[in-house]
């Protein structure tokens, strides 16, 4: 299944931000497949519908179940380390970020260690700006409140759907948008909810849910596998992700591996 | 209500959160985004998602590397990311049952 392959390059040098801000202003009304119905002609015009906002919401329902369990995972965890129930809802809200949020629980939520808090969050989340990074095309045309509001609900999950959509032909920016409300509103709730349960799970381990992460990353890793092209940068990035993993502590190991896989992607990369 | 303490140290987490997920949209401002860099980018999400499972496939327990197995089967005979997922949650579990 081809997932961030099929997207031809052309458009990316014709994206200039005031030309995508005007496409995207009038088609707020349109319909979705108004925009996406050029994209095979013309695939710059970037737009951010109401329309958009509920298909990648639908779409991203069945990362949505995930989620809801990931979030009742960190609700139980928290209630372990001692967190209020509210103080528990509030960091998911706040922070929203499952490793990061794991990682601080370990560490010990206090001032005293906001140092090492601190790294151990831009660590685990530096793989972050490369997402960011990778949705400038999309998202460059779009209002500074649209842009923002959108990448903070940004996760994992919805991001690899948004980009496999985007390789598809999708342009309309309310997909990231309704994808990552789709991921955000479970991620509070299954908080809660964890939280809540947290004295009926005695052993969370049993269940496999310490398992979570892994899984679905491999699960997200075998749909977004395009092909013999992916061969180089996949075995550079499982090789620096090894060595990185023996070398340093915390989330090193997974920035060190999407660094590799683009430099290599990069460097394996023909021009047409 | 949470203490002061506490409220200090979420917005410090949540601030540094945040500055990673607009640093790199803000960031590509200044970058001028090549057919090359492209390629580059396109191949993040697989190297990053390979970054975080391969720790646990390395460690070279039994429950883990079936259940990562599980996962690549039903993912590639459903299709379905959650349900592989699940799958390998279940493999994991019962493997951890079975060892004790």
């Amino acid at each position: 299944m081809p997932l961030f392959g099929l997207v031809s390059c052309r458009w990316i040098m014709t994206v200039s931000g005031r030309c995508a801000e005007g496409c995207g202003d009038n088609s707020r009304n349109d319909f979705r497949g108004a925009c996406a119905g050029h994209h095979s002609m013309s695939s710059n015009r970037t737009t951010f519908s109401r329309a958009g906002i509920r298909h990648g919401f639908v779409m991203a329902q069945p990362l949505a179940a995930s989620v809801l369990l990931y979030g009742a995972v960190f609700g139980v965890l928290a209630g372990e380390s001692g967190l209020s129930t509210l103080q528990a809802v509030l960091m998911s809200t706040l922070v929203y970020s499952g490793s990061a949020q794991l990682a601080a629980l370990q560490i010990g939520v206090t001032t005293a260690l906001l140092p090492p808090l601190l790294l151990a969050v831009l660590l685990l989340n530096a793989r972050y700006l490369l997402y960011g990074a990778a949705l400038r095309p999309w998202l460059g045309g779009m209002s500074p409140a649209a842009a923002y509001g959108t990448l903070f609900l940004t996760g994992d999950g919805n991001w690899a759907l948004a980009m496999k959509e985007y390789a598809n032909g999708n342009r309309d920016a309310g997909f990231l948008f309704g994808s990552g409300l789709a991921m955000y509103a479970p991620w509070a709730l299954g908080t809660l909810g964890g939280h809540m349960l947290a004295s009926w799970v005695p052993d969370p381990r049993a269940l496999g849910l310490d398992f979570m992460l892994v899984a679905f990353a491999a699960a997200i890793a075998v749909g977004a596998w395009r092909g013999r092209e992916d061969w180089w940068p996949a075995a550079a990035s499982a090789l620096a992700a090894v060595l990185v993993y023996r070398l340093l502590p915390g989330g090193w190991h997974i920035v060190a591996a999407g660094i590799v896989g683009a430099a290599v992607g990069a460097w394996r990369h023909r021009d047409a | 209500m949470p203490d002061a303490d506490f409220m200090t140290v979420v917005t410090a987490l949540a601030v540094a959160s945040f500055a990673c997920r607009a640093g790199g949209f803000m960031m590509m401002r200044f970058v001028r985004i090549t057919p090359r860099v492209e390629a580059a980018l396109k191949a993040v999400p697989l190297a990053v998602m390979i970054g975080i499972v391969v720790p646990a496939a390395a460690a070279g327990n039994l429950p883990e590397v079936a259940a990562l197995f599980a996962v690549g089967v039903v993912m590639k005979l459903l299709g379905n990311e959650f349900l592989a997922a699940v799958a390998g949650l279940a493999v994991v579990a019962a493997g951890r049952w079975l060892a004790f």
